[in-house]
């Protein structure tokens, strides 16, 4: 119905909403000179791209880069990797908030929820050096506390940063300790909207505190986690270049290599811009693909999807 | 809702934008140069400063204060401006610099084998300079040997820096070495029964086994792993046969001995367990503290472990030991060299020196930070403020802490470092310097150093990762000789026998 008014008035609506569209403007404007004008750079994946000859004078080398990425033996065990990753994001970090909000929304006491918020906030304003630092002075093997006190206890020291079995349940473990508290503000927000009548009629039903947070609460915030979801398969590919950079090491490289750190190392370390602008826009492909499949199959089951 | 669907194709590729994005940014503004302007002035009045900007190295954390540098202005007539790039970032800096074409007049380029580095030098970014070396009388100095070695295809794109051949040796614990009643060994078998007894015999005296003979970092070329492959007769990087058939140093028995023995230090104990993931700063503060009695590196590194040592392992008294081999054998003595000696080029850039005329201003600038007086201000300072001098020219450094401030900075932006009479009078650089000087004859040079190879260029460094790996896993026991070996075949498939290939044919262009 909304759609027909539209396109009969446009020019009309245009004209009477134009200060509304005025305000878009600023946006619009940032996008296209920050955003897509860039995007004209990414030509440089079809060069071999020289930066004193330019864009204009580099020599075209079609899909060279394309072809040495996908023959590479090397892409396998990046795509592996970051796919295997990712998993274990959705799969264990997801969920962990929406968990964490529904629990801290049953807390009656006001001061020791601030209390508990605040101490899981915190760790999220520490950088990846910070995180990783401290994990190390736990982990390493000589003087490690941790092994210090798996040593004391008589057991035997584990070479958590040099093992490739560890190097998962390292970064899944430092995610949820520096991410965990931050990502419940959305779900907790969500949480707040929801109609305290339903919670009443639901009382009325007789149901107990589990089955209100199951049957009131959960459905309540349901599009906003559909929302985070889909804007999460986005970044698929994007797991935070400096986090896994500073885990990586010749002993569980097999596993952590990803794209991110392989276009840091391929690209600007050893100056190959094209053929890491290459697995840039690859990575880049492969998450818009995902968002629109997946914001298809949210609109599919019924839900608004993010677009 | 349309706005949302942009932003959100923007985020998921915005990220492969940040590199092309700079390169856009560098066409736009062909040529845009940063700093012509005090050329141009320096040229109007000949008589005048020249003006000389300079992007090079810093090795300290911060970079040194005016009281030097205003020394060096006044005696090479010249108004200089250094842009400093931390050791730790050079290859981004670097190649960002070269992409966005923001260099200085001088550039140094440590880094000849990145292939960013070696693609604009040949791509004639740089001034070739052989023709006029002759006309300078330190730069005519510069031996054959070594200019042939910094070429590029027989082409010389900037002033090659002298340093040292071949730097590294064994650090031990003297004062340890005597309390076990042991002797300074000689060969690999005697510097493991060194790390065996510092491992189990307490050599600190301070009843608990918390020490380690060996103590290393996480680096294969510039730790321990490169100096014991050179006792165990690995060749430097690459080994060329009398046929003229290139070997990377990994196909060698040698690196394999290594391998075996870094495995059994490990296995032992007798090493830092975690030296794969260890910083070199930890390893240089772990061994200062005593927690281990032997530091394979640069000799003169000794000087600056006892100074971290003050204060804290008081009774620390270090040996330095060049000679050890392998089979006892004078004849076998060896040590690596994998840059033959060149420690990088000075390098400029024709979008900041315009001219012959400009080119020659700089090269007199360069020929005189060579002399004898420039080489003493950037690497002791001023005499009476840093440091102390007697007639044989051996120097004391009177303020360590002001030494470093305002001299140390600079000393990796000397082009010369060998062959000066002047000379530090402490006994352990003394002692380094002559052992340093004594390696030179035991040299094993990298045959392929000067030589081309487009794979390599463009490759290299990601192929190395499969040796560096393997090599890894290897010594920590992960995988067994014939998975090293499949690793090794790996790497020849990816792009290794490439290389090989290019380097014979190379080889055989030049050598005939």
């Amino acid at each position: 119905m909304a759609r027909k008014k539209r396109s009969g008035h446009s020019l009309l609506s245009l004209k009477r909403n134009k200060l509304l569209y005025l305000m878009i403007l600023p946006g619009f404007v940032y996008f296209v000179i920050f955003k897509y004008l860039p995007m004209g750079g990414l030509v440089i994946s079809f060069q071999e791209y020289q930066p004193y000859l330019g864009i204009g004078g580099s020599p075209w080398v079609g899909f060279k880069h394309f072809v040495r990425l996908f023959t590479e033996p090397t892409f396998l065990m990046l795509l592996r990797n970051t796919l295997v990753l990712f998993a274990l994001n959705l799969v264990i970090f997801f969920p962990l908030p929406i968990i964490l909000s529904l629990m801290l929304n049953e807390v009656r006491n006001k001061m020791f929820k601030s209390v508990v918020q605040t101490i899981i906030y915190i760790p999220h304003f520490l950088s990846w050096v910070i995180i990783v630092s401290i994990t190390y002075v736990f982990m390493n093997v000589d003087g490690g506390v941790l092994n210090e006190a798996i040593a004391a206890l008589g057991g035997q020291k584990i070479s958590f940063l040099t093992s490739p079995e560890w190097l998962r349940i390292v970064y899944i473990g430092q995610i949820i300790w520096k991410e965990l508290g931050w990502s419940t503000i959305i779900y907790l927000a969500a949480i707040t909207v929801v109609d305290t009548q339903l919670y009443e009629a639901a009382e009325m039903d007789g149901a107990g505190r589990l089955r209100k947070t199951w049957h009131v609460t959960l459905p309540a915030i349901r599009p906003v986690i559909i929302t985070l979801l889909i804007l999460k398969i986005g970044h698929t590919l994007d797991l935070g270049f400096e986090h896994m950079y500073l885990l990586i090491n010749s002993l569980n490289r097999e596993v952590g290599e990803i794209f991110d750190t392989y276009i840091y190392t391929a690209g600007l370390k050893n100056g190959q811009l094209s053929f890491s602008t290459t697995v840039g826009l690859f990575k880049g492909l492969v998450g818009l693909i995902l968002v629109m499949l997946s914001n298809k199959l949210a609109k599919k089951m019924g839900e608004d999807g993010v677009y | 809702m349309n706005k949302k669907i942009s932003k959100l194709a923007v985020l998921a590729v915005s990220g492969a934008l940040v590199l092309s994005a700079c390169g856009n940014n560098e066409s736009a503004n062909p040529g845009q140069a940063a700093n012509t302007a005090g050329n141009e002035a320096g040229k109007a009045a000949p008589a005048a400063k020249t003006k000389i900007s300079w992007m090079n190295i810093l090795h300290s954390t911060t970079p040194p204060t005016d009281t030097v540098l205003n020394k060096i202005e006044e005696i090479t007539n010249t108004e200089l401006d250094f842009s400093w790039v931390p050791d730790a970032s050079k290859e981004e800096r670097i190649n960002t610099a070269l992409a966005s074409d923001s260099l200085a007049d001088i550039v140094t380029l440590t880094l000849l084998d990145n292939s960013s580095v070696r693609n604009a030098l040949k791509a004639g970014v740089f001034w070739e300079v052989s023709s006029y070396l002759d006309e300078f009388p330190n730069l005519v100095a510069i031996s054959q040997d070594m200019r042939t070695s910094a070429s590029i295809e027989g082409k010389l794109y900037g002033i090659p820096m002298v340093k040292d051949i071949a730097r590294n040796g064994v650090i031990i614990r003297k004062d340890w070495l005597d309390k076990l009643g042991l002797q300074v060994p000689t060969t690999t078998a005697e510097l493991m029964q060194v790390a065996k007894a510092f491992t189990e015999q307490d050599p600190d005296g301070n009843g608990s086994k918390d020490t380690t003979g060996f103590i290393d970092r996480s680096d294969l070329v510039f730790g321990a792993f490169k100096t014991l492959g050179s006792y165990f007769g690995t060749p430097s990087s690459w080994h060329v046969d009398d046929s003229g058939k290139v070997t990377p140093e990994f196909e060698s028995e040698g690196y394999v001995k290594a391998m075996d023995y870094m495995k059994e230090l490990y296995k032992g104990g007798y090493i830092n367990q975690d030296f794969a993931v260890t910083a070199k700063n930890d390893q240089q503060q772990g061994f200062a503290q005593g927690k281990a009695g032997i530091y394979v590196g640069a000799l003169f590194d000794s000087k600056n472990l006892l100074n971290l040592a003050k204060g804290i392992q008081d009774s620390m008294d270090l040996v330095m030991v060049n000679d050890i081999t392998s089979t006892g054998n004078e004849a076998d003595r060896a040590i690596w060299s994998s840059s033959n000696g060149v420690g990088g080029l000075l390098s400029f850039p024709k979008s900041e020196v315009k001219d012959e005329a400009e080119l020659k201003q700089i090269l007199q600038f360069v020929n005189d930070i060579m002399s004898e007086e420039v080489f003493a201000l950037m690497t002791y300072g001023i005499e009476g403020v840093h440091y102390t001098i007697d007639a044989d020219k051996a120097v004391t450094i009177t303020n360590t802490e002001l030494w470093q401030q305002e001299v140390q900075p600079f000393s990796s932006s000397r082009p010369k470092e060998p062959g000066y009479a002047i000379h530090d009078a402490d006994p352990l650089r003394t002692e380094a310097a002559r052992l340093i000087l004594e390696n030179e004859k035991y040299a094993v040079l990298n045959p392929m150093y000067s030589l081309e190879s487009p794979t390599f260029s463009s490759e290299g460094s990601e192929l190395q990762k499969i040796i560096t790996d393997a090599t890894y896993k290897y010594i920590l026991d992960k995988i067994d000789l014939a998975g090293f070996k499949a690793e090794v075949e790996k790497w020849r498939k990816s792009g290794g026998d490439a290389i090989i290939s290019e380097y014979e044919a190379a080889y055989k262009a030049v050598n005939g």
